[in-house]
């Protein structure tokens, strides 16, 4: 299996007119044939449509490079396109199509026989929750329905790789579910790559194993969810009774720092490994009562809000330096 | 199985030609535009002509039919040029009407509905997204244009023989390279008035005015300027000027069919770039 990286970006430059809208990018994301999600985040005007915009070979780059599935975005996107499914974020659809027809159009154009265009354009619509009113005119569908008959389109070839441009875009909360849902079944079942741009951050960090945070046409953070929630540093806020005057001495036995914050309240830093039983089995050993503790992570949104430059440090690193 | 029971499964099976996926398009637009009544029924009222010119044929081709009537008569009903160049004037007009109809509905929704980001995700360009919308009007257009004029040179060449096929094989190869050239000229305005306006209605009204509007300009230069050189700006004249030349006919006072060919090709090229400038996936705004 080819082991490229999903999307590779060698000093990338896209101007739209005279305006440069990405800088210079330079990452590699996702490894093809993993079934891996990428979150494309970032706030509007970042330059997120932009950059799947050039990967799709729509707008063409001022200078450097990008690759989709190991193909330059410049020069094979024939044989790229062959393998992505785009789901855009604005209404496209053929409107006095009815759903059955649009998305068996769509397979026969990515290259299915008319046959099997059919069988799989019913078979992904039933997938989608659609299969009800697949013989339905599209121009008669919700807004969520059209977002699913997207969806559709976008799948409905087998695609390695599935481009979701704000996927749930005017969804209610269900079909947001739903849609999540979806998204996870494509990595994790039907082993697809997924590239997923919005800018809801609860939507990349509930379905991204990788996300990247643009601001202002270039990209700010690079981090892969999994291993960021790992290495992060547990944050702990402790409140106890009782006399705890040693506890300060007493956590760097188990790898941990903290700082007294008054009244019996402590701020404690975990490192990797160190879970929070060791927390309560000290504090039983300082023969303290505790009344309250939260253990908790750094989220996607304070990485994302720290990345923006909203704050200067994720509380996690706060408590880091606190306890240093 | 049912299909709903089986789930989703990606597709591992073989793919079609590449260079043939563009015929996708045309199959579905084909269907979608014969369901259009009025399409249909244009369509059927564009065959009554041909079946009148076929009875024409055998009438002349029997002349035991025609006897006791006047020789020059005689003279005047032959199948010759004059006979394809009228045949092929009134099946024109119905091109036009025709592609006025059926063009506007081939980009104008794939537009309004923003489709393109879709069809241009996958494997096919801008230019073979043009050429499918060309082969869907070329194609309609074909049945009620060349093909029926075929069908009548070779009733003819059947009744009247070898012979007359010798004498006028230029008269079959001349019509179908003058519908030819109409054909393209018609699927691109019909075509570039389609991307630029979106409502359906307007693109056809757009599309016949463009006809009419050159064809009243070209009248206005001469009739002012007392030249008539004025003919090359309409596409209608210069197409009929060409025909004149390949069925070996009188031809109107005007510019030649030289100068007509090199006034139809920068229009069409300027057809071209209209059309390229607009089917992109994504609009720019600068």
């Amino acid at each position: 299996m080819n082991q490229s990286p999903v999307v590779e970006l060698e000093n990338l430059k896209v101007k739209l007119g005279r305006r440069e809208i990405l800088h210079g990018i330079t990452c590699r994301l996702g490894v093809s044939g993993t079934g891996k999600a990428i979150g494309l985040l970032g706030p509007n005007g970042a330059g997120k449509s932009t950059l799947i915009l050039t990967l799709l070979g729509f707008l063409r780059a001022s200078s450097g490079r990008a690759r989709i599935l190991g193909l330059d975005c410049a020069h094979s996107m024939g044989d790229a396109r062959s393998r992505i499914g785009y789901m855009p974020e604005n209404d496209s659809f053929i409107g006095d199509m009815t759903a059955v027809a649009f998305v068996r159009q769509m397979a026969e154009l990515s290259g299915l026989p008319p046959e099997a265009a059919l069988e799989k354009a019913h078979q992904v619509l039933f997938h989608v929750g659609l299969g009800e009113a697949r013989y339905r005119e599209l121009r008669t569908y919700s807004l969520g329905m059209k977002q699913m008959a997207k969806l559709a389109q976008a799948i409905v070839h087998g695609p390695e790789l599935v481009v979701l441009d704000e996927p749930t875009n005017g969804l209610d909360p269900a079909a947001r579910r739903r849609m999540l849902k979806l998204i996870a079944e494509m990595k994790n079942e039907q082993g697809m790559n997924v590239l997923v741009c919005s800018h809801l951050l609860r939507d990349i960090e509930q379905v991204c194993d990788e996300a990247v945070i643009m601001k202002d046409g270039n990209i700010v953070h690079h981090c892969n969810l999994e291993e960021e929630r790992r290495s992060n540093r547990s944050f702990v806020e402790l409140e106890v009774t009782g006399d705890d005057g040693h506890l300060r001495a007493a956590l760097p036995e188990i790898g941990a720092e903290g700082v007294p914050e008054g009244f019996g309240r402590w701020r404690i830093v975990l490192p990797p490994g160190v879970e929070v039983d060791a927390i309560w089995r000290l504090a039983g050993q300082q023969n303290l009562l505790v009344r309250k503790l939260t253990h908790r992570r750094d989220t996607l949104e304070e990485i994302f809000l720290k990345a923006m430059g909203h704050i200067a440090r994720t509380p996690g690193e706060s408590a880091a330096n606190v306890g240093l | 199985m049912s299909v709903y029971k089986r789930g989703y499964q990606r597709y591992s099976g073989p793919l079609t030609g590449r260079w043939t996926r563009f015929l996708v398009l045309p199959r579905y637009a084909w269907r979608r535009l014969y369901q259009q009544r009025l399409v249909l029924l244009l369509t059927m009222l564009a065959f009554v002509w041909p079946l009148l010119c076929t009875g024409f044929i055998y009438l002349t081709n029997h002349v035991e039919l025609l006897q006791g009537l006047d020789k020059e008569f005689l003279q005047f009903i032959q199948v010759d040029g004059r006979f394809f160049s009228i045949f092929m004037y009134v099946q024109a007009g119905f091109a036009v009407f025709l592609a006025a109809l059926a063009g506007p509905s081939l980009i104008a929704p794939d537009l309004a509905n923003n489709a393109l980001p879709l069809y241009f995700s996958r494997p096919l360009t801008r230019w073979t997204y043009a050429l499918a919308r060309l082969t869907v009007l070329a194609g309609m257009l074909s049945i009620v244009t060349w093909v029926p004029g075929l069908i009548l040179f070779g009733l003819q060449v059947g009744l009247a023989g070898g012979s007359w096929f010798r004498a006028h094989w230029t008269l079959g190869a001349g019509m179908v390279a003058g519908f030819a050239i109409w054909l393209l000229v018609l699927s691109l305005v019909a075509m570039a008035s389609s991307a630029y306006v979106r409502w359906k209605v307007v693109a056809a009204a757009v599309s016949l005015a463009f006809f009419f509007i050159l064809a009243g300009i070209a009248e206005m230069i001469d009739e002012v300027l007392r030249v008539t050189w004025g003919h090359i700006i309409d596409p209608a004249w210069t197409v009929n000027r060409i025909w004149c030349t390949l069925l070996n006919v009188e031809a109107p006072r005007g510019p030649g069919a030289g100068a007509s060919a090199v006034a139809l090709l920068v229009m069409v090229v300027l057809l071209v770039v209209v059309i390229e400038r607009k089917l992109r996936p994504v609009e720019i705004v600068s």
